[in-house]
């Protein structure tokens, strides 16, 4: 008689961590508007980097930075 | 910047990539009028908030809107300009010196924005500022949209697409539901709405 072997379920690897945001994801996670992130940039509280075609990024190490300091 | 579509028609592949872009860039296209509209009101009240913001020098100021900023000094708020930014001064003998004093409530810190003697120069630099914002903005979202035209449609030259795009995100006016702050709607007891 054929046995079936039970096959263990793999656990989901977890995704690799985001290392940058859009301006808008950026916002959804600081729980403010887009206008907010925006005025961060303007100031210096926030430093971006440039994307391919020069839209912003949020390096995830300066969100890290702004709410260590807040 | 005025809107291509203007000029000539745009074709169906334009019509249609522009109603895809409306979609998705919905939430721009409510966010930015709102905040440029703010920033309008901002700069065609300069006149009357400086008022506001001089006489209130010469009045007493309720000690609920005594606050301490990052200064450590103590700021006397005299007009709201956004929810949690406030025109404040500080009186020092015969004169004042003003500011504009950020709230951030969830630390319970008072930021200065910007400072001078003079109310219509503080004025003036924030509104500056948050001109300069709104063209960071601006630039973001163009670069967003040309990303997103030439990942959907790539080969294809849809430029005046995205120019239309910024015109209306640029121009439209703020539908009532958008306002960007509640702050206009508070009545500060020593402010003006603006």
């Amino acid at each position: 008689m054929e046995t079936i072997q039970k096959t263990e379920a793999q656990p989901n690897p977890t995704p690799p961590e985001r290392l940058a945001y859009s301006v808008q994801e950026a916002a959804d996670m600081l729980g403010v508007n887009y206008f907010s992130v925006y005025r961060l940039i303007q100031r210096g509280k926030l430093k971006p980097c440039r994307a391919l075609r020069g839209k912003l990024l949020v390096p995830r190490t300066e969100l890290l930075k702004l709410l260590a300091t807040e | 910047m005025s809107n291509p579509f203007d000029h000539r028609r745009p074709t169906e592949l334009e019509d249609k990539t522009h109603a895809e872009a409306v979609r998705h860039f919905a939430e721009h296209l409510k966010q930015f009028p709102a905040s440029r509209e703010a920033v309008e009101r901002l700069e065609r009240d300069t006149d009357k908030i400086v008022l506001t913001a001089n006489r209130a020098v010469a009045k007493p100021t309720p000690k609920e809107n005594v606050i301490q900023a990052d200064d450590g000094k103590h700021w006397h708020k005299s007009v709201d300009l956004m929810e949690n930014i406030h025109l404040c001064h500080r009186p020092i003998s015969y004169a004042a010196e003003y500011a504009v004093v950020e709230h951030f409530p969830a630390r319970g810190t008072n930021e200065i924005l910007n400072r001078d003697w003079n109310a219509g120069e503080v004025l003036k630099s924030f509104t500056q500022g948050l001109r300069q914002t709104l063209r960071v903005w601006t630039e973001d979202l163009t670069a967003q949209m040309k990303e997103f035209l030439a990942e959907k449609f790539p080969g294809q030259d849809l430029s005046r697409v995205a120019d239309a795009f910024i015109h209306k995100c640029t121009t439209q006016a703020v539908s009532q539901k958008h306002t960007l702050t509640h702050g206009h709607e508070q009545n500060h007891s020593r402010g003006v709405r603006i």
